[in-house]
């Protein structure tokens, strides 16, 4: 019984300093957030735009839309897709809240509830995890707020909930590196390892089984050895290649495939560390990215699949803009082209790296 | 004054309340569980992994009811097991539960394949999340009948109120004649249920189990049964701080999702809320001058008295 | 061959702390039970040299492709960066403030400004920009745990939030690459026979925290305070400043962390150490520091990464999955502080 009267004495108190803070905060981040002046990092330059971009947008806009995202500022993708994204946005008009559930699929669908409870136009939704996002399809839908997906499309048999995607095929393309590794490998039969995204993550699965149907069903020549997630990461992903190579011995292996250009990197250093020249593997990837282009043309990768982040970015807020603008008839699906990038093209500057 | 602050500058966190509930109530539910444990001055890391279990296995059965069942008894073992580690091998609980925590991650991986499970049936989770009562879903509903009978249990009941004086003065209470092992054992098994109840919703309202899960519930849950006024050390608090915790920790959300503030402001906001409500308990300024003596020993089950006395020499 | 001779080594100062340990603990009991004591009391102090030797032992002898020196390499690549936040976070364990699990963002920080600021301008004013941010880490965290008795738990819960927050709201969140031919870069990819710099780095850190903390006055406050706060700040210490360096001692310990993780893949992205916070926590306490405070060993905490690491390394070598290594680890953990306590209990009886 003690307890509550301490209890009853705290309360008061705590809720007072709770509520000053929570009160300070809100001005605080009302004010823009831009009194404070930590210089940690040479390159500000996107975040100052981030803000400015708010700013104004705030006067012209007329069009009020949520954008439920699995990553922001957090990864390197998303810090390319962000900053095109609020561009576009605030040339066409309209007002992005844009929210980061880190991948986490019950924080994402609170969030939806918060989006849907707030009214806007149009939600544009990057799925955290596609299996989950059906309940939050629905809850749009009743509320009469049209969804366009971004980045990574829904379920089949959630398709008809939405109006649009743009993005990615990412099922295409682990598929299209894998038909680059048929290609480069030729018939020769040949021992890949293969490094793969954050466990459970839905690119990474989609990516993984894209690659590995197409190696099944167009190079039976090639085998996948060992696998080991590199969790997005070049440091990750070049001690999980270093120690594949362990397993399987380095003799065995011909070759290496990561999902994305970032742990490509890591595999090639990781082969670079044990005094194996890369240009004699054949390497695939997904990307396309400042880390990866470079490796194609120096010939330590040997082909690439470009993801433009800023096609991505932008095409979220265009295909919305159709969505609010037009009314379309049937769902509008633009496909981000996936342009494999070799020794041949990667100079063309139609591929050039972006994140 | 939360509700003052947020009020003015984001009136749609009040008047979707029910949004708002339903963001308490999916990290207040883990929290009330973890009460139980914290109340004793122990802890359970594994509730987060637990939740991520008992999702897995309730989307792998096919048969709904059957699922369900199946998780909760899951939670419940995980709790048992917990407190096996903790009362009868005599490890401290946030060592042991670190141990589940990743064990626990590690098998929801490994029975779901590491791969989202969906639901079988569909459209019982979608209309699970719609609202039931009013403008309440299940998972609110569940949050308040949960709410309820945690509050009862730990005030009406005998073995709730236990509770209190095994966090307090543990060896006080072995001489009251309070069966602390059972109790320690209670507890737990309230905390892994829970939690697993929490990862029963998740996967219902979400139509599928994600092995993933939890990523951000462990420290938010924790933070909500803390700010509330609930020592790590136990022995004060009630259900009640927990809710508090968790209602400001909601409304802070909800309102920082409304605005158009950038998300890494939101999470220095986030983080400095926390931060200024955590210094500025008077609690934990009175704990250290008041009770050293339990805050060194109540973490502990294991009968420290014969132990204490070897632990001193070997620090002399 | 070289392997087995850092092993040891580390074994050979591993015991002389042992043996110290036993000394005190047999004096005081009568002469029948002192046998079996010791043997209890040595299986629960060497534990972890055991489960090491034992584990090592078995890998060698029949996972293909493990005793290679390139594997040994490997295995001292995983363990470096979180061994050095690890043996930098044991002295907040042994002040009995639980965690500091603010090591993510501080690890975070290190590196992106060590890339990021080096790129910009030069290798030392990045290094100084990181160790100020380090300081001022550690003096948040100290004073709010050490002066206001805040929670340990909540109070870098909440500076990591910050933390990450004012990161990537400075950064623009973007990934860095460092030069490929700069010093960070060669300091990524030396080693001395299968020792990679930063496993050398994580020696000499442990050891000098080693003397730190048994052979200087601050070292004995910090295990009295963590064994017994009052009656430390009744003898008239003043118990805010051993907090506050117990936090500056882990700051430091995450950004030189953060520097070798950086510097081995020459990149940086914010989110590259997540999950840092309780993986050190784990070889904290699987090498056998007590989490009640008070008791730990900054070479225990060394032995428990190297114990992780090479486990780790053998499901990557057996082609397991992310989800059996995470049910390996748990349940060494569990495993591991069983036998600790099972044993601690039956030589106490």
């Amino acid at each position: 019984m003690d307890n509550h009267r301490k209890e009853s004495k705290i309360t008061p108190f705590r809720v007072l300093s709770l509520g000053l803070v929570v009160a300070a905060s809100l001005l605080f981040a009302a004010c823009g957030g831009d009194d404070s002046d930590d210089s940690s990092s040479g390159s500000a330059a996107s975040t100052a735009t981030t803000t400015e971009a708010a700013a104004t947008t705030e006067a012209a806009a007329q069009y009020e839309v949520f954008a439920l995202l699995p990553q922001g500022n957090d990864q390197p993708y998303g810090t390319t897709y962000l900053p095109p994204m609020m561009a576009k946005a605030d040339e066409l008009g309209i007002n992005l809240n844009i929210t980061n559930s880190q991948y986490d699929a019950d924080k994402q669908a609170s969030e939806c509830e918060v989006a849907v409870a707030a009214n806007p136009d149009l939600i544009i939704l990057w799925p955290a995890v596609g299996d989950t996002v059906r309940p939050c399809l629905e809850a749009a839908k009743d509320a009469g707020i049209p969804v366009t997906v971004t980045n990574s499309d829904v379920n089949p048999e959630d398709k008809d909930l939405t109006e649009a995607y743009s993005g990615p095929d990412t099922y295409g393309q682990g598929a299209a590196s894998g038909e680059l590794m048929c290609e480069f490998a030729d018939g020769q039969d040949i021992g890949i390892i293969m490094v793969n995204g954050l466990t459970g993550n839905s690119t990474a699965i989609d990516r993984e089984n894209g690659f590995e149907d197409t190696i099944n069903e167009q190079c039976a020549n090639v085998t996948i050895l060992a696998r080991q997630p590199g969790n997005w990461n070049k440091d990750d992903s070049q001690l999980a290649a270093s120690e594949m190579i362990s397993a399987v011995g380095a003799e065995n292996i011909q070759g290496a495939y990561a999902a994305d250009d970032t742990m490509v990197a890591g595999v090639i250093d990781a082969l670079k560390a044990r005094g194996i020249d890369p240009a004699d593997m054949i390497i695939t990837s997904i990307g396309n990215t400042f880390l990866g282009n470079p490796l194609v043309v120096s010939g330590e990768l040997d082909g690439t699949v470009f993801q433009s982040s800023s096609w991505d970015g932008e095409h979220a807020v265009t295909v919305a803009h159709q969505v609010l603008t037009n009314d379309p008839a049937a769902r509008i699906v633009e496909f981000m082209p996936s342009v494999k990038v070799t020794a041949d093209n990667a100079d063309d500057s139609s591929v050039a790296p972006e994140w | 004054m939360v509700a003052t602050g947020t009020w003015i500058t984001q009136p749609v966190a009040f008047t979707s309340y029910q949004v708002t509930l339903g963001r308490i109530a999916l990290v207040g539910l883990v929290a009330l569980g973890l009460t139980a444990v914290i109340l004793m001055g122990e802890l359970d890391l594994s509730v987060a992994s637990t939740l991520a279990v008992a999702g897995v296995v309730m989307a792998s059965i096919d048969n709904l009811a059957l699922g369900i069942i199946a998780a909760l008894v899951v939670g419940l073992l995980i709790g048992a097991a917990n407190a096996f580690l903790v009362v009868v091998v005599g490890i401290n609980s946030f060592i042991a539960t670190l141990g589940m925590l990743f064990l626990l991650r590690g098998l929801a991986f490994v029975i779901s394949d590491e791969e989202p499970v969906r639901l079988s049936n569909i459209d019982a989770g979608i209309s699970f999340g719609k609202p039931l009562i009013g403008e309440f879903t299940p998972r609110i509903l569940l949050f308040i009948f949960t709410f309820i009978v945690m509050h009862l249990f730990l005030t009406r009941v005998r073995v709730g109120r236990e509770f209190y004086a095994v966090g307090g003065n543990r060896q006080a209470a072995r001489d009251a004649g309070i069966p602390v092992r059972r109790r320690i054992f209670t507890g737990f098994m309230i905390s892994g249920l829970v939690a697993a109840g929490s990862g029963v919703i998740n996967a219902l309202e979400r139509t599928a189990a994600d092995p993933t899960a939890g990523s951000t519930v462990l420290l938010s849950s924790f933070a909500a049964a803390i700010v509330g006024g609930i020592l790590l050390n136990g022995g004060r608090g009630s259900v009640f701080g927990t809710l508090l915790g968790a209602t400001s920790l909601g409304i802070l959300q909800v309102a920082l999702t409304l605005s158009v503030v950038q998300v890494d402001v939101q999470n220095i906001i986030i983080g400095s809320v926390l931060f200024i409500a955590v210094i500025s308990d008077p609690n934990s300024i009175r704990a250290v001058s008041g009770s050293v003596r339990s805050f060194l020993r109540g973490g502990s089950v294991l009968s420290k008295p014969s132990v204490d006395p070897k632990e001193a020499t070997n620090n002399g | 061959m070289t392997s087995e001779a850092s092993g040891e080594a580390t074994t050979t100062s591993e015991a002389a702390a042992r043996t110290a340990d036993l000394g005190d603990r047999g004096g005081a009991d009568p002469d029948i039970k002192r046998r079996k004591l010791h043997v209890l009391e040595q299986m629960a102090n060497r534990g972890i040299f055991f489960f090491t030797a034992a584990l090592v032992l078995i890998a060698a002898l029949f996972i293909d492709g493990f005793a290679s020196l390139e594997n040994i390499t490997d295995v001292f690549h995983r363990a470096a960066p979180i061994g050095i936040v690890a043996v930098g976070m044991t002295f907040v364990v042994i002040s009995a403030n639980y965690l500091d699990l603010s090591v993510v963002a501080q690890v975070a920080t290190a590196a992106v400004v060590l890339i990021g600021v080096s790129n910009n301008s030069n290798i030392p004013m990045a290094i100084g920009l990181a160790l100020l941010i380090a300081l001022a880490y550690g003096i948040v965290n100290g004073v709010a745990v050490g002066v206001f008795k805040a929670n340990a738990v909540i109070v870098t819960l909440s500076t990591t939030f910050i933390g990450l927050g004012l990161l990537r709201w400075a950064s623009g969140g973007s990934i860095y690459f460092g030069p490929s031919d700069g010093p960070i870069r060669s300091f990524g990819t030396t080693e001395i026979g299968p020792f990679p710099l930063s496993m050398i780095v994580l020696v000499v850190i442990a050891i000098g925290l080693h003397f730190l903390l048994n052979r200087t006055t601050f070292g004995f406050l910090l295990k009295s305070y963590g064994s017994n706060r009052n009656a430390t700040r009744l003898a008239g210490v003043n118990t805010a400043l051993v907090v506050v360096g117990a936090f500056l001692i882990s700051a430091l310990g995450s950004t030189i962390g953060g520097f070798v993780l950086a510097a081995f893949s020459n990149t940086a992205v914010s989110a590259m150490s997540s999950g840092f916070d309780f993986e050190a926590l784990a070889a904290i306490i699987v090498g056998g520091t007590s989490v009640f405070g008070g008791k730990g060993s900054v070479l225990r905490t060394l032995l428990g990464v190297v114990f992780v690491s090479v486990l780790t390394n053998i499901m990557v070598l057996s082609g397991l999955g992310f989800g059996y290594q995470q049910m390996a680890i748990g349940a060494l953990i569990a495993a591991a502080v069983s036998v600790d306590a099972l044993a601690r209990r039956a030589a106490g009886k």
